[in-house]
């Protein structure tokens, strides 16, 4: 078992705890031992970025330290949002002595303590695509995804920029398709499973945020995909809730089932219905739980 | 050395300078090589792409100086020194290429956006302490297809072959907006909505975050969507509200940045010195000169605060439009720089 820190976000908080569940639940199957960070908050999710950037590097600065308190050198994310914002913090602190020390002693004027050890931000998805993580998975998905055509999605903000996140091309990335053929499933082919889903906009700018969004659902259910997998908590928001409009907009109904990344691996690994949670989810993930006869 | 910017292309799929990319690195990836238009804009044939409504859209941000000082005194120069240029040199190396334009997620949804290339380069002027229109600019910028229907989907930073990153550009003209008080669009206040439930709760309140981003009228309409998703528990119960332990410290660090931090675009930039020593598929462990000696890397690019000796550095003033006259004319450094 390997310590990481465990940074769940907002969403897997509060409206995407089946993300948690299924993610504490699956930890321990793939060899990793979560310490859950108490005293954090959100890392501002771009949002806050454009508000008041300073603000921004100060919150995950704080996160960052609690992390780096728990002795640990990873701290583990279940989105990409977080990802992302986390990373571009860490970089712009380890990379800046002047500024890591402002930013470091506004934290100690507060009571958080000085993020002075380095952590390294990365995403679940990560940890279990390749190395340990991935000959663990390999092992714990003893149940499989026997027949099931698995449509995966990116999303925005684990790929790109690829020079803060880094872990694979950008413009050709394996690492879900991976995971979908270890848990013994048919990974699906589409052009836009590495664009965006239109979530940061889908609330000040609905019409365009359906224009995206509804390329990945139309593309995946043209392709004769199950479901569709993604490691992001904000492209399962808008991919799972944002149906019923793309539906009331184009008279389309794909009823297309999204899976979180750890609902997927969780359901191959055997999790069960109280772990997974899909009850939870806007549009029934009932086919394909019926095609795998769970 | 990618100045013109007018051999724009996909590639493989990704829009690049074909000056600078060689087939046969693609080839060697085990790609074929296959080259196409760029996207986002009308093709007149082959890999020809009708420029106009990129043109449109740069001359719709004033891509040009506004002055905003009189004259110096007794014919001597304004001097700026390097500091306050460095709010712009990213933005100041664009050479219009397209590329970022050709693979922007939110124009394919609505071609009016305003779009990466045409923001960046209103940034390049909004942060230009010569300049003295930057209300008027950013007032212009938060309109319908102005900054804030960018979707963030960082197509704009991974394609540029300049390093000028449209998407942080974009960000920095929200800070800036936001810091002066231009906050009416729905992407301001759902921007303001992650600061106010970061500072009270220390997570998101995820279910005021419509009516406070669209007002409660356009939520009201949506009480049938909001009940559906309530039904599946996405709607979490504002109250009692889910409060981050130790959220005090949240809140007094923003106090803090508040009082005393850099504010609006400046919150940005203070990060852009140590974010310009990651090179794409950098991991933290190479120094950049070892990054940079690499076979068929990028060009090294400039990097703020990298002053070569001996050069007349300056020090610029830290306000807008706020330039002083320095003491003699500039003059070129000896040696060169």
């Amino acid at each position: 078992m390997r310590k990481v820190a465990y940074y769940k976000g907002c969403l897997a908080s509060l409206s995407a705890k089946e993300l948690d569940s299924a993610t504490q639940a699956l930890a321990p199957k793939v060899g990793l031992e979560l310490i859950e960070l108490e005293s954090v908050t959100c890392c501002g999710a771009g949002d806050i970025h454009e508000a008041e950037p300073d603000y921004y590097l100060h919150l995950n600065a704080r996160i960052l330290a609690y992390a780096a308190a728990e002795d640990v050198d990873v701290l583990l994310t279940v989105c990409n949002v977080c990802t992302l914002n986390l990373r571009q913090a860490n970089f712009m602190l380890t990379g800046d002595a002047d500024l890591r020390d402002r930013v470091n002693e506004n934290l100690v004027s507060v009571g958080v303590p000085a993020y002075v050890k380095n952590v390294d931000v990365r995403h679940l998805l990560w940890e279990i695509a390749e190395g340990e993580g991935y000959e663990r998975l390999k092992q714990a998905a003893h149940r499989g995804l026997k027949g099931i055509k698995i449509a995966p999605f990116y999303g925005c903000q684990i790929l790109r920029p690829s020079k803060i996140n880094g872990f694979e091309d950008p413009d050709r990335p394996w690492s879900l398709e991976r995971i979908i053929e270890a848990c013994g499933g048919e990974a699906i082919d589409y052009p836009a499973k590495i664009k965006c889903c239109g979530f940061p906009i889908i609330q000040a700018r609905e019409e365009t945020a359906l224009g995206e969004l509804i390329q990945p659902i139309e593309q995946a259910y043209e392709a004769g995909a199950d479901a569709i997998v993604t490691p992001c908590p904000l492209c399962h928001l808008s991919l799972d809730a944002w149906q019923s409009k793309l539906k009331k907009a184009t008279g389309r109904d794909f009823k297309m089932p999204i899976l979180h990344l750890s609902q997927l691996v969780g359901v191959a690994a055997g999790l069960e219905e109280s772990e997974l949670k899909f009850k939870r989810h806007v549009v029934s993930v009932a086919p394909v739980v019926e095609k795998l006869q769970i | 050395m990618m100045i013109c910017g007018s051999c724009g292309m996909r590639m493989d799929g990704a829009a690049v300078l074909a000056c600078q990319t060689r087939m046969y690195d693609v080839a060697q990836a085990g790609h074929v090589p296959v080259i196409s238009a760029m996207g986002n804009l009308p093709i007149v044939k082959d890999l020809v792409v009708d420029m106009n409504p990129f043109w449109e859209k740069f001359k719709s941000v004033d891509p040009y100086l506004q002055p905003g000082y009189a004259e110096p005194p007794d014919g001597k120069e304004y001097r700026i020194g390097q500091q306050r240029m460095n709010v712009i040199h990213k933005e100041a190396l664009c050479i219009n290429c397209g590329c970022c334009v050709s693979e922007c997620n939110a124009m394919e949804a609505d071609p009016l956006f305003t779009g990466p290339q045409a923001l960046a380069k209103a940034m390049r002027f909004v942060g230009d302490p010569r300049d003295g229109n930057k209300l008027a600019r950013l007032e212009k910028l938060n309109g319908e297809h102005g900054i804030w229907e960018c979707t963030r989907c960082y197509f704009c930073n991974e394609r540029c072959p300049k390093g000028v990153d449209p998407r942080d550009a974009i960000a920095k003209l929200g800070a800036e907006s936001m810091h002066e008080g231009i906050e009416r669009d729905m992407g301001a206040k759902h921007a303001k909505w992650f600061v106010v439930s970061a500072k009270t709760t220390g997570w998101l309140r995820e279910t005021e975050l419509v009516p406070k981003t669209q007002g409660i009228v356009s939520a009201i309409k949506q009480t049938r969507f909001a009940i559906d998703l309530a039904r599946k528990g996405k709607v979490p119960p504002p109250f009692p509200p889910h409060v981050a332990k130790d959220v005090k410290e949240s809140r007094r660090l923003h106090d803090l940045t508040t009082e005393r931090g850099p504010q609006g675009y400046m919150g940005i930039v203070q990060g852009e010195r140590a974010l310009a020593r990651l090179a794409h598929g950098h991991t933290g462990e190479e120094t950049l000169e070892e990054i940079y000696a690499r076979p068929g890397a990028f060009h090294r690019p400039f990097i703020a605060d990298e002053v070569p000796a001996g050069a007349d550095a300056g020090m610029g003033s830290l306000t807008q439009a706020d330039t002083t006259p320095g003491k003699e004319p500039t003059k070129k450094p000896e040696g060169g720089a």
